[in-house]
């Protein structure tokens, strides 16, 4: 994958955003409302959708990775790190394959991912705790998505919208 | 790639779809959560089980469990009559909870009480599990405990 100046610099901002994303929802603990492990608001998905829509899926798996790597790093907590790899890689992967569905708009795409991203996150939970009781938490945390997913559609509409007429929307 | 900035129909059936695997998990679960035998706690540490016990064993006293550099404390969740005056006997036990625990989320301890077989309360940072086993169809899996 070849990317311009541009393209370096938007992925390299957008991986900033979506760390102070990540930092910044944890000043806001969903999981003190519902007390399930894993549960959150997933504000740094705003990130994901943008930029798969903007730049591709190729850029945002870059912005993915560093995103996941960068974060795990600075929190000091590398488990955490296949949390979010497979919890982020799910959203993605489900919300490219949604994206080519014309039908959909951003809000059914990011519904698609945020329950991706639950059941990522739960084959995680499973995997490193070698049982499948974490499944127990799949229905409320799918339930959740619901909720989260329309969300992150609402403010990714809100941001396409406010940055329609740019120069960052028409390359 | 340029997104449809409004929901369409189609987003609906995503909404559907998703909505209909947590209800059918949740029925599954639901359906899966009675099985023959007394109601037994199952304390898993790492995905190996390292005890289990009757929750009417916690009257005694609470259980403590160690693992990964933290430790957890179970314990019988009670009901009172009257919530804001634990200082009267408590009318019953209603399940089992994680009292306390040194995790960073706190997760296990504002999962609050679990009743039912099938039921459990997972604290990741512990690699902890507390698993609900048993209990029969007629008194719905309920934790059950005589105090006096």
């Amino acid at each position: 994958m070849k990317l311009t100046t541009k393209q370096l610099t938007l992925c390299a901002l957008l991986t900033a955003m979506a760390l102070a994303l990540s930092y910044l929802e944890n000043l806001f603990p969903l999981s003190l409302a519902i007390p399930v492990p894993g549960v959150k608001l997933g504000l740094a998905n705003i990130v994901t959708v943008f930029a798969l829509y903007a730049l591709g899926p190729g850029e945002a798996l870059l912005i993915l990775l560093a995103r996941c790597f960068l974060g795990s790093l600075f929190a000091g907590n590398m488990n955490a790190l296949v949390f979010s790899l497979l919890g982020g890689l799910s959203a993605l992967g489900t919300m490219a394959l949604l994206s080519r569905r014309r039908g959909l708009s951003l809000y059914g795409v990011s519904i698609g991912g945020a329950a991706a991203h639950s059941c990522g996150q739960i084959a995680a939970a499973a995997w490193t705790l070698g049982s499948s009781a974490p499944l127990y938490y799949l229905p409320v945390l799918l339930a959740v998505s619901l909720l989260t997913g329309g969300l992150t559609g609402l403010a990714s509409a809100c941001l396409f919208r406010g940055l329609r007429h740019t120069d960052l929307m028409k390359g | 790639m340029r997104p449809k900035l409004r929901p369409t129909a189609w987003d609906g059936l995503v909404v559907l779809c998703v909505a209909a695997l947590a209800l059918g998990l949740a029925f599954f679960q639901w359906q899966s959560g009675t099985s023959a035998g007394e109601l037994t706690a199952v304390v898993s540490l790492d995905g190996a089980e390292v005890d289990r016990f009757a929750p009417a064993d916690l009257l005694k006293a609470p259980r403590t469990y160690a693992n990964n550099g933290y430790t957890l404390e179970v314990m019988l969740s009670m009901d009172y009559e009257h919530p804001a005056s634990s200082a009267l006997p408590p009318s019953g036990a209603s399940g089992l909870c994680v009292a306390r625990s040194d995790c960073p989320t706190q997760d296990c301890v504002h999962t609050g009480t679990i009743t039912r077989s099938g039921q459990s309360i997972v604290c990741l940072p512990a690699r902890f599990i507390l698993r609900l086993e048993g209990g029969t169809a007629e008194d719905d899996g309920a934790v059950d405990a005589v105090l006096g």
